[in-house]
């Protein structure tokens, strides 16, 4: 069998060698029919939506209840319209009239209702953290129950997590067996886990996309992507690594879009930890940072050094008055001596015969984070702090949270997973600490603060209320902001029109148009 | 990648024929005998190869369950509640021993179980990877063959000339450069400069041709050398000395005798060199964007998705054991000692 | 491919080899040229990282600064001096590789030897050991080893070692094999002359000139293997500086600086050429 297989393989080779020579020829001129292709650094692992990475949804094949537009505001998706009852414990979604799935059902209330309940179902997404009674249909509206009022609701439900999909799309034990979605495309082939193709869906209530077709490739190697994009076989390219993108825009033949995420790299500190309790010593490791040299050097791009958590993309949270963090070793090591330690006969501090050293952990899947722990070891070891970075899995961060073993770590965490950052702030400093937010560390002021914003009452003192959050976040550093991030996507000449989406839920590739 | 592999053949395979020839059926004796062999061989790897997988897997340091989950939701979504549940999802709570006869079970039936990280089922990923890495392992091996062999006997044609030097400095170089290099260089001028070929990818028949170039680069050298050497050797050898004394005419002797005695080697060494590539082209399959065996190993155990490691680990063992088939099988075909006895005596 | 490239360079060449006397004696103007290579290599491996010790020290307003007076390699993308990275992995790599092999080397042979002599079960035993490790994929147990090593260099070297030993222990169990029936050694048994004498007087010599082979090639894939496995993202942790990291640290710079990038795989190159050449049997004549 061998050898059959490596004949025809053979044969196959040489007339490949002689395709490419004449591929080469008529290279120059792209049908427009020819699909747009996209791509990107994730892999598609499993349809589940709850895992799917939110593909489905940035592929606008699936609809969520609830949409957002670029600048974060809520906008109506699947359902039309939304309202609560007084009390705060009921919502109704009204579902837009006419909509078809693409098997050519309608969208009915029962089967959002169906989806939503397996949604909720699934641990870890934002659903199962919402305070649901329960979620039925009500006519051609989704009725959710809760036990406890909870304002951010409507952003919840435009979370990717809570994707609507027909009935036809689940298995007999409910798991996911294709995605059978309601959006202007529709899945076409998937090759898990590196390829999806999807085609505009004939029956699409709204605007006809420009772009019938679409195909999605993941390929890990920012390298790789930027020789794909360089070479004229992407025309959408996402996940640009700093040095790629300076290449690319010096020589200026493609175009490069780019939005601030509101995302921020940061460092997670164990304020449970004996030596990083003290608050001193938190804010020593904070003057000890030169977020700017990182961000100029590192990310390429001076702007995006963090001077407060919340970036300028969370427009609500980020507040222009507040000080800036900023770099300074000598007010840096005054506070360290002043919590006791003091320089040992290596140059590492000692405090009662025990010496400065911590570890770091975080992960290569986005990568930056190794490079900027290795450039936040250099700066630690200045100030005399032994940093032993290691570059693991990302699920050890949770894992070292709950066991207590944890002393730093450094991630990137997204504040608009879903399109309220009061979701994930909620979660992140709830009192009892959570993985990617506070560990070992409360404050009464700033948990009354979140309930207060979630409660959805007071609406006019929420601006008061999140500017009291940023405070004390800002001076009491359980997590200690390092960059900003800035998302780029390099577009061929081919098509224009790309906007990116800081929340990053869509692409948006239905407003793309071919470049006459 | 030069590999992180050391694959040797088995010492029949590099004593060719030497039983071959005294059974009264030869060929049909010899098939036989080989696939006995073989077969019962596949089973103790079976069983040898699942059980110390299982025994590494389990000896990793962290709790699995939570690398499952960051595997399933990403690290963004990765929490102690995510991975509670995996655990009870998955039974990760189960004593090892019986994870381990659920396996057994299942190969039993022939069913490799289903992914932990995608929940698809084992076969149909891995099934994906291994026609990828054959399909990239038979194209560069063809083309380093074509290149290498052609390179290696026109250079054995007269040893100590040009082409002969020639080919050693080449030799020397492909063997030397890093694979990555090689790639990267390959794809800077064929695919950002002359946009002839992709840069990256799968899917298309063109994304096959540099990956397969850069490893078949690195594998023409080798081919060259093992073919200059066998000939140069062979034309010494007394029974070709004999064939041209007897008058046969060049081309024959070349094509009854050096190519054959040249093909009895070099089976042996592209035997080896298969499963080199199928098992160790990380860096290709990686700088290429390449869904081979040595890419989903590589997640499978970031992962901790122990089916797949198991299935992957199956896989690449039962290769081993099916290429070395091959090779006896294509030994003996090709073997000319037996009938070198007729022929000439 | 370790074991490909050795038996290639061992099987046309076995007779050879062992009929030359000394092979110091008759060297090829390559192995010369090989041989010098190394030498500077080595010498740049130990002097290097005491001329420019401070191989983890950033300056992260020098980022990518192109070679200069000070800095005859430039500065990397930390702004770290590359050629004092340089010299601390050249330094590294080779001690790792050449520990990695000296394992593989002492465990196989040793094991070898001991099937070979002892023969009964503890043949049956290592032989069946071996068999496992040959069925066992090498880039599992590498990916393994390394997965509970977490960048701890001598792990990772035990795991190379894990992944070649078997191909010395092969090699070694067959030749002792052939030794041991003969006429010499039987010899020897009839003297009573113990195994040490036996092992200094007709084994050895006729091991060495493979194993030295062998380790050559075990050196080169050592360092290229330790390279891989960088480049996939595991293997040693940061800032320890190692070939392998340095280059798919600074891959990504190929274009912006070209000086960072080239460095590494120049020095990987030359080690490997200069192994290759070390063993070419190219004759002088």
């Amino acid at each position: 069998m061998g050898w059959q297989k490596m004949r025809v393989a053979g044969a196959s080779a040489i007339a490949l060698l002689m395709m490419t020579g004449c591929a080469a020829a008529g290279n120059d001129s792209p049908a427009a029919e020819q699909p747009l292709r996209v791509v990107g650094q994730f892999e598609l692992h499993s349809l589940d939506p709850s895992t799917a990475g939110g593909f489905f949804t940035r592929l606008q094949v699936a609809e969520t209840l609830v949409d957002a537009d670029v600048k974060g505001v809520l906008q109506p998706g699947l359902a039309e319209k939304w309202d609560v009852s007084a009390d705060g414990l009921s919502w109704g979604f009204t579902l837009r009239s006419g909509a078809l799935f693409h098997d050519g059902t309608a969208v009915t209330a029962e089967a959002a209702a169906a989806s939503l309940n397996i949604a909720q179902g699934k641990a870890g997404t934002p659903l199962a953290t919402v305070p649901v009674k329960g979620i039925s249909a009500v006519g051609d509206s989704v009725r959710v129950d809760l036990t406890e009022p909870y304002a951010p609701l409507p952003a919840v439900m435009a979370h990717t997590s809570t994707q609507i999909l027909a009935p036809s799309s689940y298995g007999t034990d409910r798991s996911i067996t294709k995605i059978v979605g309601s959006g202007p495309y529709r899945v076409k082939h998937i090759e898990q886990p590196a390829h999806i193709d999807v085609a505009a869906f004939e029956q699409w209530q709204g605007k006809k996309p420009a772009i019938s077709e679409v195909t999605y490739q993941a390929v890990g190697r920012s390298e790789s992507r930027a020789l794909m994009a360089e070479s004229a076989q992407s025309d959408v390219t996402f996940g640009m690594d700093p040095t790629s993108l300076q290449r690319i825009k010096q020589a200026g033949k493609l175009d490069i879009a780019a939005v601030t995420l509101p995302r921020s790299i940061l460092l997670k500190v164990n304020a449970g930890h004996e030596m990083l309790g003290d608050v001193k010593v938190r804010r020593a490791l904070s003057l000890a940072l030169d977020r700017e040299a990182m961000a100029t050097a590192l990310l390429r791009d001076r702007e995006m050094a963090a001077t407060q958590l919340f970036p300028p993309s969370l427009p609500e949270w980020h507040q222009d008055s507040a000080t800036p963090l900023t770099h300074n070793p000598s007010e840096a090591r005054k506070l360290l001596a002043e919590a006791g330690w003091a320089p040992g006969s290596d140059g590492i501090l000692e405090r009662n015969g025990k010496k400065f050293s911590v570890t770091l952990r975080t992960f290569p899947d986005r990568p930056e984070l190794p490079i900027l722990a290795t450039a936040i070891q250099a700066k630690l070891k200045e100030l005399g702090i032994a940093l032993d970075v290691k570059v693991g899995n990302s699920s050890e961060i949770p894992a070292g949270h709950k066991d207590g073993s944890l002393e730093l770590a450094l991630f990137s965490r997204n504040y608009a997973l879903v399109p309220d950052a009061l979701v994930t702030l909620a979660e992140d400093f709830a009192p009892a600490g959570s993985d990617f937010g506070a560990m070992g560390w409360n404050d009464p002021a700033l948990t009354e603060a979140l309930n207060a914003l979630a409660s959805g009452k007071d609406v006019d003192k929420s601006a008061e209320n999140r500017r009291k959050v940023n405070e004390i976040l800002q001076t009491q550093l359980p997590v200690i902001p390092v960059a900003w991030y800035r998302q780029s996507a390099v577009v061929s000449p081919r098509v224009e029109g790309l906007v990116l989406d800081p929340l990053e839920r869509s692409w948006r590739l239905s407003d793309l148009t071919w470049k006459k | 990648m030069v590999s992180l592999t050391t694959k040797p053949m088995t010492q029949a395979t590099t004593q060719p024929g030497s039983s071959a020839g005294r059974t009264l059926h030869p060929a049909l004796g010899t098939t036989a005998r080989v696939l006995g062999r073989r077969a019962f061989q596949a089973a103790g790897v079976v069983v040898l190869v699942s059980t110390a997988c299982f025994a590494m897997v389990q000896s990793l340091p962290g709790d699995i369950a939570f690398r499952i989950a960051a595997g399933r939701y990403g690290y963004d979504q990765v929490t102690a509640a995510s991975a509670d549940s995996v655990r009870a999802e998955l039974g990760l709570d189960q004593p090892a021993w019986l994870q381990f006869l659920d396996w057994l079970g299942g190969l039993v039936s022939l069913n490799l179980g289903n992914s932990l990280v995608t929940g698809a089922s084992v076969a149909g990923e891995l099934g994906l990877n291994l026609a990828s890495s054959l399909q990239l392992a038979a194209v560069a091996l063809i083309l380093a063959l074509m290149v290498g062999t052609t390179a290696g006997a026109l250079a054995a044609a007269r040893p100590g000339g040009i082409l002969d030097r020639l080919t050693t400095v080449w030799v020397s170089v492909t063997r030397a450069l890093p694979p990555f290099l090689l790639g990267l260089v390959l794809i800077l001028l064929f695919a950002v400069h002359l946009g002839v070929l992709p840069a990256a990818g799968h899917g298309e028949a063109k994304n096959i041709v540099l990956p397969a170039a850069t490893l078949a680069v690195g594998l023409s050298g080798l081919f060259a050398r093992v073919t200059r050497d066998t000939m140069a050797q062979i034309r010494q050898s007394d029974y070709v000395r004999f064939a041209d004394t007897k008058g046969l005419g060049s081309w024959l002797v070349f094509v009854r005798h050096v190519i054959r005695n040249t093909g009895v080697t070099l089976i042996a060494y592209v035997g080896v060199q298969v499963l080199v590539l199928i098992e160790g082209v990380v860096v290709v399959e990686s700088l290429f964007a390449w869904p081979g065996l040595g890419h989903a190993l590589v997640h499978a155990i970031f992962w901790r998705d122990i089916p797949m490691i198991q299935a992957a680990a199956l896989a690449l063992a039962l290769l081993v054991v099916a290429m070395n088939t091959l090779v006896d099988l294509a030994t003996a075909a090709v073997d000319p000692r037996p009938r070198h006895k007729e022929a000439v005596l | 491919m370790t074991n490909a490239v050795a038996m290639q360079e061992l099987l046309p060449a076995s007779a050879g080899d062992s009929k030359r006397p000394k092979w110091l004696a008759n060297r090829s103007a390559t192995q010369l040229v090989s041989a010098g290579l190394l030498a500077v290599l080595v010498i740049f491996a130990v002097a290097g990282p005491l001329i420019w010790p401070g191989h983890a020290v950033q300056d992260l307003s020098r980022f990518l600064e192109a070679p200069g007076a000070g800095e005859p390699l430039g500065r990397d993308h930390l702004g770290r001096s590359v050629i004092a990275r340089l010299a601390h992995a050249t330094q590294l790599s080779l001690v790792m590789s050449v520990l990695c092999v000296s394992a593989a080397l002492l465990f196989g042979s040793l094991a070898g030897i001991a099937a070979a002599w002892r023969g009964g079960w503890i043949d049956s035993v290592l032989h069946g050991l071996s068999e496992v490790f040959i069925a066992l994929p090498a880039l599992l147990v590498v990916l393994v080893v390394s997965a509970i090593a977490n960048g701890d260099l001598w792990t990772l070297c035990l795991g190379l070692a894990l992944a070649q030993w078997v191909e010395y222990f092969r090699m070694v169990r067959a030749r002792s094999g052939l030794v041991l029936a003969g006429p010499a050694v039987e010899a020897a048994g009839l003297f009573q002359l113990g195994p040490v004498h036996v092992i200094r007087r007709h084994l050895l010599p006729e091991l060495r000139p493979l194993l030295t082979t062998m380790a050559t090639f075990g050196v080169g894939s050592s360092i290229l293997a330790l390279s891989t496995l960088g480049f996939v993202g595991i293997g040693v942790r940061p800032p320890t500086p190692e070939l392998g990291l340095m280059i798919t640290e600074a891959f990504p710079f190929y274009h912006e600086a070209p000086w960072m990038a080239l460095a590494p795989v120049l020095v990987l190159t030359t080690i490997l050429i200069g192994l290759l050449g070390l063993r070419s049997k190219e004759s002088p004549a």
